[in-house]
C-alpha cells in the first residue's frame, strides 16, 4: 500500500514534542476562529469584532514566538520536526495526514506573517474606523493569516495547496472589498484569473510529483528528487515556477499586482507586499532539492527573477499613483528574491533574509502611503502631494526610514540583505553570474531612483494639494505600527546577516552552503558593495534633479554634495539625455503599455475566446428533439468507430 | 435462466426446480416495491383529503426502512470477499451495490422531502396534469385544491428502478431496471405546477430520447448476447477472458458493437457528451424536486450500472473500450464546461454542471482499478448531497410570492445581502462543485484524478484540471453576483424555507463540509481494505487480479 | 439458410427505425419508429437464441415486449397531454427549452 503523505521519518511523538510544538495547530486555529466568529457572528460582533481579530492575530504571533524559542532550544540537527495533527484522508492506498512542519524556514515565515500581520491588524483599526464593512474586513484578514500559516506550516504539497488556494481566496475577497468601485471588482476578477493560471501550474506539478514519487510529503519527495532524472524534475520545476510566478507577480504573470492596489491599503501592505506575494519565493526555496536536480529550471528561475526585478523597477519609475509605484517596487524586490532562490543553496538564505527585511520596510512604506492617503482624502496621485513632511512628521520619519532601507542605504536592513543577493549572484560564477549580478546592481540604481522620486514628490517640494485637502497626522493606532516597522527596517538586517546568523539558522531547512569568513570590513570594501553604493547615489541624485530640484531650485537641504555629483554626471549632459533618458522613457512607456495591452489582452482574449465558443456551442442546443437524436446517433457512430478501431 | 451448455440446436431444457432466493438480501427492494403498490391502492381507497399525509408517511417510512435494511445487509456479507449474488445470479449484493443503494436512498429521502414541501396548500406539482394549461378547467382544479398524490408511488417505483440498476448482474435485469426507473420519471417530469408548457416539453423530449437510447442499449445487449450466448455478466467476462472460447465463432465484432451500443445507452443516462443534450432541457423543465431526484439518484444509479457493466462484463476488454471512454470523458469535460459559461438559467447551469461532473467521474471509470471505483463512489455521494442542496435552494427563489421559480441568474444579484444564510449555503454548494479544498468536492476530485493518474491517464487529468478551472469561473461568478453586486431591479422573492426544505439544505451543507473535512471514515470503507484479499492477491495493486473481482458476480 | 441473415435483417430494421426517428415530425410516428427498433432487437435476440441453442434470448424477447407495452402507456399519455395543450403532435413545435 503506497501511502501518500506518510509522516516524515523523524516525526516525533507528541510527548517528546513539547507543549508548544505539539499544539502548533493552535497558531492556525486562533485566526481561523477569529474569522469564523466575525464572518458568522453578524452585526452582534460589530462593536468588538476588530479587537478580537487583533487579539487572535497576536495570539498566533505569541505561539509562533514560543515555537521559535523551543526550536532554538534544540540541537540544530533536530530542528526540523513534523507534528501530526490529524488524519484528513485515509483509505487503503490513500492517506493524507495533516502534519505541520516546524523548521527554521517555516517558523521564520510564521513569525513574519503573524508579526507584520498583527501590526497591520492594529493599523487597520484606525484606518478602517469609518468603514461600514470593518467587521467583514477583519474577518477576511484573520482568514488570510490562517490560510497563509497553513501554506507555510504544511509538511506536504496537498496542504500547501490548500493554503495556497486559501490565501488566493482571501486576497480576492480583499481586493474586491470596496465592491462599490467597479475598478475594484475588475481588479479582483483579474487577480483571480491570472492566479488560476499559476494555480494550474502548481496543481499539475503536484500531480506529476505524485505520479513520479508516489507520495506528496516533502521529505520523501525531496529525498528521491535526484533519482527521478533531470527531465522530470525540470518539468516539475518549471510548473512550480509557473505557480510561483502567479502568486508572486513575476513575469509573465505579473499584471494583477498593480491592479490589486484597488484594495484597502493595509491589505496592500500585508498581502500584496509583505507576505502572500512572497509565497512563490517560499515555494521555490522549499522545493530546493527539486530545483537543484534540474539546473535548467534553476536557470529559468534566475532569468525570471532578473527580468522581473528590472521590469518592476521600470514600471515603478512611471507610475504617479503612490501605491502603484510601490507595487512596481514590490515586483522588483520579489524579483531579487526569485533570482537568489534560483541560485541554489548559496542564494536561499539571502533570498529569505531579503524577504524578511522587505516584509518590514515595504509594509512600513505601504502603511506610510496609507497614512498619507488617510490625511489627504484618499488622494493617491503623487502629483497632488508635495511638502508633506511638516504636516505629517511621524509618517515622514517612518516612511523615510523605509525608503532608506529599500534603496540600500548602508547599515539599514535593505543594505545587508540586498548585498547578500548581489554577492550571491556574482559568486554563482560564469557569464550567467556576471549578467545576473549586473542586473541586480542596475536594479539597485533604479530602485534608488524611483523610490527617491516617490519620496521627493510626496514629502518635499512645493505643496500641490487639492483645494480641500487638510493633511494631518494619523491616529496613534496607525502610527504605532509604522514606528515598529521602521525599527525593524533599521535593525533587522544587521541582526540577521551579521555573522551569517540567519543563514546558519536556516541550514537545517534549506541545506548548507559555503560561507566565507565574515567581516564587516570586507563587506564594506568589496567592489560589489561599493558599486551598489555608487549606483544608489546616482539614482538618488538623478531623482533629486528631476523631482526635487527642478520645481524648487532654491531650496537645497541636506546632502548638497549629491546635487553636485548629480549635476556633473547627468544634468546638462545632452548626450546622456539623448542616449539614455529618452530611450529610457520610451522603454518605460513601452513596459507600461505592454503590461496594459498585451498581458491584459491575453487574459481578456482567453476569457473572450471561451465565451465566444460557449455562445457558438450554445446554439447547437437547438431545442429540437430530433436534432438531439441526431447528435446521439452521431455520438453512437463515433463510439462504434472508436471500438471498431480494435478490429484493424 | 442459467446458461445452458452450448449444445447446438438442442431442445431447450426447462427445469421445474424453483430457484432458491435469499429474500433477506433483496429486502430493501421488496420494501420499496411493496410501498409503491400499496401507494397505488391508497389512491383507490383512501379519501382524497387524507391521501397526501398517508402517501407521504408511507413513502418516507418505506425509504427509511429500506435504508436501514441496506445498512443491516452489510453484516450479511461474508467477510473478506466481494459479496453475494441472489436470484440465479441476476442481482449482485456486494459492497458497491450497498454503497450505491444507500446513497440512492438517502438522495431519494432528501428529494422526497422537497417533493412533499407544501406552501399554502401548493406543491411543486400540477393540480391536475390532464387539464390544458391556462384553461377554466385547470383554474377550477387549482381553486378546489386538487393535488396529484400519485406522485408518491411514482417516485417509489422510480427509486425501485434506481436501486435495481446498479445491482443488476445480468443485462436483462439491468434493462428492466432501466425502464422501471425511467418510465415514472418521464411522467414526473411533465407534472410541474408552473410553466407547464416547459414541463410537458421536457417530458416529451426526455421520453422520446430516453426510448431512443434504450433501443440502442437493447440492441447492444442483443449483440453481446450474440457473442457470448448469455447476458450474465460473469459468463460474458469469462467468455472474453477465455479468448472467445464458447463464443459465437467470428463473434469478435459483435462484442465490440455490443460494448459500443450498451455504452451509448449508459452514457445517455449519465449525460455524457454527445449524449447529454436532453439534460439541460429536462432539468430546466421538470419540477425542481424531480430535477433534484434525477440529478442525484438517477446519476448515482446510472454510474453504478456503468461501472458494473464496464468493470465486470467488459472487464476483460478494458484495452478495447478505454480509448472510447477517453474521448467521451474529454468531450464531456471540455464542451460542457465551455457551454456552461454563458448559461443564464440557474437550472440549466446546474444541468451543464452535472454533465461536467459526469465527465470527472468518467476519468475514474477510465482508470479501471479499485481506486477508480472507490473514487467514483465517493465523488457520486459527495456530488449527490451537494446537488440536492443546490436544487433545494432553487425552489425557494421565486419571481414573486406564490409565483414560479426565478431561474434567471441575473435576477439573483444581491441575494447575499437580502438572504445571507440561503445565499451562503448556495455559495458553499457552488464552491464544492468547483472543488475548493475543505469541501467534499475537492476530496472527490482528488480521489478520481488520483485514480486516473495511477492508471496512467495523466493527460486526461490535465484536461480535467483545466476544465475545472473553467467551471470554477462560472461558479464564482454566481457567488460574486450574489454577494458583491447591487440587487437587481426586479428582485426575486425569497421564500422562508419550510421545515422540509430547510432540513434538506441543512443536510446538504453539513454533508458537504463533513465529507470535505473528515472524509476518512467514508473513504476508508470504500477502498478495499488492506488484507481483504489473500496474501498472494495483495501483490497485485489494490489486491485484485481483475476489475471484475471488485464486484460479486457469481 | 444462414441464421446470420436474420441478424442482418434485424440490423436493417433497426437502422430504418433510427432514421425514422430522425426524419419524422409526428411524435406518434417517432415513437412507432422507436418500437420498430425494439422489435429489431427482439428479432436479433431470437435469432441468436437459435444460433446458441439456448432459450435466454427468447425469454428476453418476451420481457422486451412487456416493457415496450409499458412504454406505450407512458408515451401515449405524455404525447396526448402535449397534444391537448398545443393542438399539435409535431415534435418540432416543442422547442421552448433551448440554448
Amino acid at each position: 500500500m503506497l501511502s501518500y503523505l506518510a509522516a516524515e521519518p523523524h516525526a516525533v511523538t507528541a510527548a517528546a514534542d513539547g507543549v508548544v510544538h505539539s499544539t502548533a495547530w493552535l497558531m492556525i486555529a486562533y485566526p481561523l476562529a477569529g474569522a469564523a466568529v466575525l464572518l458568522l457572528g453578524g452585526r452582534r460582533t460589530n462593536a468588538w469584532g476588530h479587537w478580537l481579530a487583533v487579539a487572535m492575530s497576536l495570539a498566533a504571533f505569541v505561539w509562533a514566538a514560543l515555537s521559535l524559542v523551543q526550536l532554538l532550544g534544540l540541537d540544530p540537527a533536530e530542528r526540523s520536526r513534523s507534528v501530526h495533527v490529524y488524519e484528513w484522508l485515509t483509505a487503503g492506498s490513500l492517506t493524507i495526514d495533516i502534519n505541520l512542519l516546524i523548521d527554521p524556514l517555516s517558523i521564520t515565515f510564521a513569525l513574519l506573517i503573524t508579526g507584520v500581520g498583527s501590526l497591520i491588524h492594529i493599523y487597520s483599526v484606525g484606518y478602517m474606523a469609518e468603514d461600514p464593512g470593518r467587521r467583514r474586513f477583519f474577518g477576511y484578514l484573520n482568514l488570510f493569516v490562517a490560510a497563509m500559516l497553513v501554506l507555510v506550516l504544511a509538511d506536504n504539497f496537498v496542504l500547501l495547496f490548500l493554503g495556497w488556494e486559501g490565501v488566493g481566496l482571501a486576497s480576492y475577497l480583499l481586493i474586491g472589498f470596496w465592491q462599490h468601485k467597479p475598478s475594484a471588482a475588475v481588479a479582483a476578477k483579474k487577480a483571480f484569473l491570472i492566479n488560476r493560471v499559476g494555480d494550474m501550474g502548481l496543481l499539475i506539478a503536484i500531480m506529476l510529483m505524485f505520479g513520479t514519487f508516489g507520495t506528496l510529503a516533502y521529505a520523501p519527495v525531496f529525498a528521491s528528487a535526484d533519482a527521478a532524472g533531470s527531465a522530470v524534475t525540470t518539468v516539475i520545476g518549471l510548473l512550480l515556477l509557473l505557480g510561483a510566478c502567479g502568486k508572486s507577480a513575476q513575469l509573465p504573470l505579473q499584471a494583477w499586482l498593480l491592479d490589486a492596489m484597488e484594495g484597502p491599503t493595509p491589505v496592500s501592505a500585508l498581502i500584496h507586499a509583505a507576505t502572500m506575494v512572497t509565497a512563490g519565493v517560499y515555494l521555490i526555496v522549499r522545493s530546493g532539492p527539486i530545483f537543484e536536480a534540474a539546473p535548467t529550471a534553476q536557470l529559468v528561475v534566475t532569468i525570471v527573477g532578473a527580468a522581473t526585478l528590472l521590469a518592476g523597477a521600470v514600471i515603478g519609475c512611471a507610475k504617479d499613483d503612490i501605491k502603484k509605484a510601490l507595487a512596481g517596487s514590490t515586483m522588483s524586490q520579489i524579483g531579487y528574491m526569485t533570482l537568489a532562490a534560483g541560485l541554489g543553496p548559496i542564494g536561499y538564505a539571502a533570498a529569505i533574509a531579503h524577504l524578511v527585511t522587505h516584509g518590514f520596510f515595504k509594509a512600513g512604506l505601504f502603511l506610510g502611503a496609507g497614512s498619507v492617503m488617510h490625511g489627504m482624502n484618499d488622494e493617491v496621485d503623487m502629483r497632488r502631494y508635495g511638502g508633506l513632511r511638516t504636516a505629517m512628521p511621524v509618517t515622514f520619519a517612518t516612511f523615510g526610514i523605509g525608503y532608506l532601507a529599500i534603496i540600500g542605504f548602508p547599515f539599514l536592513s535593505g543594505w545587508w540583505t540586498k548585498e547578500g543577493i548581489i554577492e550571491a549572484a556574482f559568486a554563482s560564477g560564469g557569464v550567467t553570474g556576471q549578467v545576473l549580478g549586473w542586473a541586480a546592481l542596475l536594479g539597485a540604481g533604479l530602485t534608488a531612483f524611483y523610490m527617491s522620486r516617490v519620496m521627493f514628490m510626496t514629502f518635499f517640494g512645493e505643496r500641490r494639494w487639492a483645494a480641500d485637502a487638510h493633511p494631518h497626522e494619523s491616529p496613534r493606532s496607525m502610527t504605532l505600527p509604522m514606528v515598529v516597522l521602521a525599527v525593524g527596517s533599521v535593525a533587522l538586517g544587521a541582526v540577521l546577516v551579521y555573522g551569517y546568523r540567519f543563514a546558519l539558522f536556516l541550514e537545517p531547512a534549506v541545506g548548507a552552503a559555503e560561507h566565507h569568513e565574515f567581516s564587516l570590513a570586507t563587506l564594506l570594501t568589496s567592489w560589489t558593495s561599493l558599486t551598489a553604493l555608487a549606483f544608489m547615489v546616482a539614482g538618488v541624485a538623478f531623482a533629486w534633479v528631476r523631482y526635487a530640484r527642478a520645481p524648487v531650485p532654491r531650496t537645497a537641504p541636506r546632502g548638497s554634495f549629491v546635487t553636485v555629483a548629480a549635476r556633473n554626471e547627468l544634468y546638462g549632459n545632452t548626450l546622456n539625455e539623448e542616449l539614455f533618458m529618452r530611450p529610457g522613457q520610451a522603454l518605460t512607456a513601452a513596459a507600461v503599455s505592454f503590461d496594459e495591452k498585451v498581458v491584459d489582452g491575453v487574459v481578456d482574449g482567453v476569457a473572450r475566446g471561451v465565451r465566444d465558443s460557449s455562445e457558438g456551442l450554445r446554439r447547437m442546443q437547438t431545442g429540437f428533439a430530433r436534432s438531439y437524436a441526431l447528435s446521439m446517433l452521431f455520438g453512437a457512430a463515433v463510439v462504434v468507430a472508436l471500438l471498431g478501431v480494435n478490429l484493424v | 435462466m442459467n446458461p445452458l451448455p452450448h449444445t447446438a440446436l438442442a431442445a431447450p431444457v426447462i427445469t421445474t426446480q424453483p430457484p432458491q432466493i435469499d429474500y433477506a438480501l433483496l429486502a430493501p427492494l421488496l420494501v420499496v416495491f411493496a410501498a409503491g403498490v400499496i401507494g397505488v391502492l391508497v389512491e383507490a381507497f383512501v379519501p382524497r383529503p387524507r391521501r397526501r399525509a398517508v402517501q407521504f408517511t408511507l413513502a418516507a417510512l418505506a425509504l427509511v426502512a429500506a435504508f436501514v435494511l441496506t445498512v443491516v445487509r452489510v453484516a450479511l456479507l461474508p467477510a473478506g470477499g466481494a459479496g453475494l449474488t441472489v436470484a440465479s445470479a441476476s442481482i449482485a449484493v456486494d459492497r458497491p451495490t450497498l454503497f450505491f443503494q444507500g446513497t440512492i436512498l438517502v438522495m431519494a429521502i432528501a428529494s422526497l422531502l422537497l417533493i412533499a414541501e407544501h406552501r399554502h396548500g401548493e406543491s411543486a406539482f400540477a393540480a391536475q396534469a390532464a387539464t390544458v394549461p391556462g384553461s377554466e378547467e385547470e383554474r377550477a382544479h387549482v381553486l378546489a385544491g386538487s393535488q396529484h398524490t400519485e406522485v408518491y408511488p411514482l417516485v417509489l417505483f422510480a427509486v425501485l428502478g434506481m436501486l435495481m440498476f446498479p445491482a443488476s448482474n445480468d443485462f436483462l435485469t439491468m434493462f428492466i431496471a432501466l425502464e422501471v426507473m425511467s418510465l415514472p420519471l418521464y411522467l414526473l417530469c411533465g407534472l410541474a405546477r408552473r410553466r407547464r408548457l416547459f414541463s410537458q416539453e421536457a417530458a416529451v423530449k426526455y421520453f422520446l430520447l430516453g426510448a431512443f437510447s434504450s433501443a440502442f442499449f437493447l440492441f447492444g445487449i442483443a449483440m453481446v448476447y450474440g457473442y457470448a450466448g448469455s447476458v450474465n455478466f460473469a459468463v460474458i467476462h469469462d467468455t472474453v477472458a477465455a479468448g472467445g472460447a464458447g463464443a459465437l465463432p467470428g463473434g469478435g465484432p459483435l462484442l465490440l458493437l455490443g460494448i459500443a451500443l450498451v455504452g451509448v445507452g449508459l452514457l445517455f443516462k449519465v449525460g455524457a457528451v454527445p449524449f447529454h443534450s436532453w439534460k439541460p432541457d429536462v432539468y430546466q423543465g421538470a419540477p425542481t424536486p424531480i430535477t433534484a431526484l434525477m440529478a442525484s439518484g438517477t446519476l448515482v444509479a446510472a454510474f453504478g450500472a456503468l461501472l458494473r457493466v464496464f468493470y465486470v462484463a467488459f472487464g476483460g476488454s478494458v484495452a478495447e473500450w478505454r480509448p472510447m471512454m477517453w474521448v467521451v470523458a474529454v468531450l464531456t469535460m471540455v464542451l460542457a464546461a465551455v457551454v456552461a459559461v454563458t448559461q443564464r438559467d440557474i437550472k440549466r447551469l446546474l444541468a451543464y454542471s452535472s454533465v461536467v461532473h459526469a465527465g470527472f467521474v468518467l476519468t475514474a471509470v477510465v482508470a479501471a482499478s479499485a481506486e477508480g471505483l472507490a473514487g467514483a463512489m465517493f465523488y457520486l455521494a459527495a456530488y449527490g448531497f451537494t446537488t440536492v442542496g443546490a436544487f433545494a435552494v432553487v425552489t425557494l427563489v421565486r419571481v414573486h410570492e406564490g409565483g414560479a421559480e426565478s431561474g434567471d441568474i441575473a435576477s439573483w444579484a444581491g441575494l447575499g445581502r437580502t438572504s445571507p444564510v440561503l445565499a451562503g449555503s448556495l455559495a458553499l454548494f457552488l464552491l464544492a462543485f468547483a472543488g475548493i479544498p475543505l469541501t467534499s468536492g475537492f476530496i472527490g476530485k482528488f480521489a478520481v484524478f488520483e485514480a486516473a493518474v495511477s492508471a496512467g491517464a495523466t493527460p486526461l487529468v490535465v484536461v480535467g484540471v483545466l476544465s475545472s478551472a473553467v467551471t470554477a469561473f462560472f461558479y464564482v461568478r454566481i457567488i460574486v453576483l450574489m454577494f458583491f453586486a447591487e440587487p437587481a431591479e426586479a428582485r426575486p422573492r425569497v421564500l422562508r424555507p419550510g421545515r422540509l426544505t430547510g432540513a434538506v439544505i441543512g443536510v446538504g451543507v453539513v454533508a458537504t463540509l463533513v465529507l470535505g473535512v473528515f472524509p476518512g471514515p467514508v473513504l476508508d470503507r470504500l477502498s478495499p481494505a488492506p488484507g481483504a484479499g489473500t496474501a498472494e492477491a495483495q501483490s497485485v495493486p489494490g489486491g485484485f487480479a481483475t476489475t471484475a473481482d471488485l464486484f460479486a458476480n457469481r | 439458410m444462414d441464421p446470420m441473415n436474420y441478424i442482418v435483417l434485424a440490423a436493417i430494421v433497426f437502422t430504418i427505425g433510427a432514421v425514422g426517428v430522425l426524419v419524422r415530425r409526428n411524435a406518434i410516428i417517432v415513437f412507432m419508429c422507436v418500437e420498430l427498433m425494439l422489435n429489431a432487437c427482439n428479432l436479433a435476440f431470437v435469432s441468436f437464441a437459435r444460433m446458441h441453442g439456448n432459450i435466454e434470448g427468447q425469454v428476453i424477447a418476451f420481457f422486451v415486449m412487456v416493457v415496450a407495452a409499458a412504454e406505450v402507456v407512458v408515451g401515449l399519455a405524455i404525447i396526448m397531454q402535449v397534444f391537448r395543450t398545443r393542438r399539435s403532435a409535431s415534435v418540432d413545435d416543442a422547442n421552448l427549452l433551448r440554448h
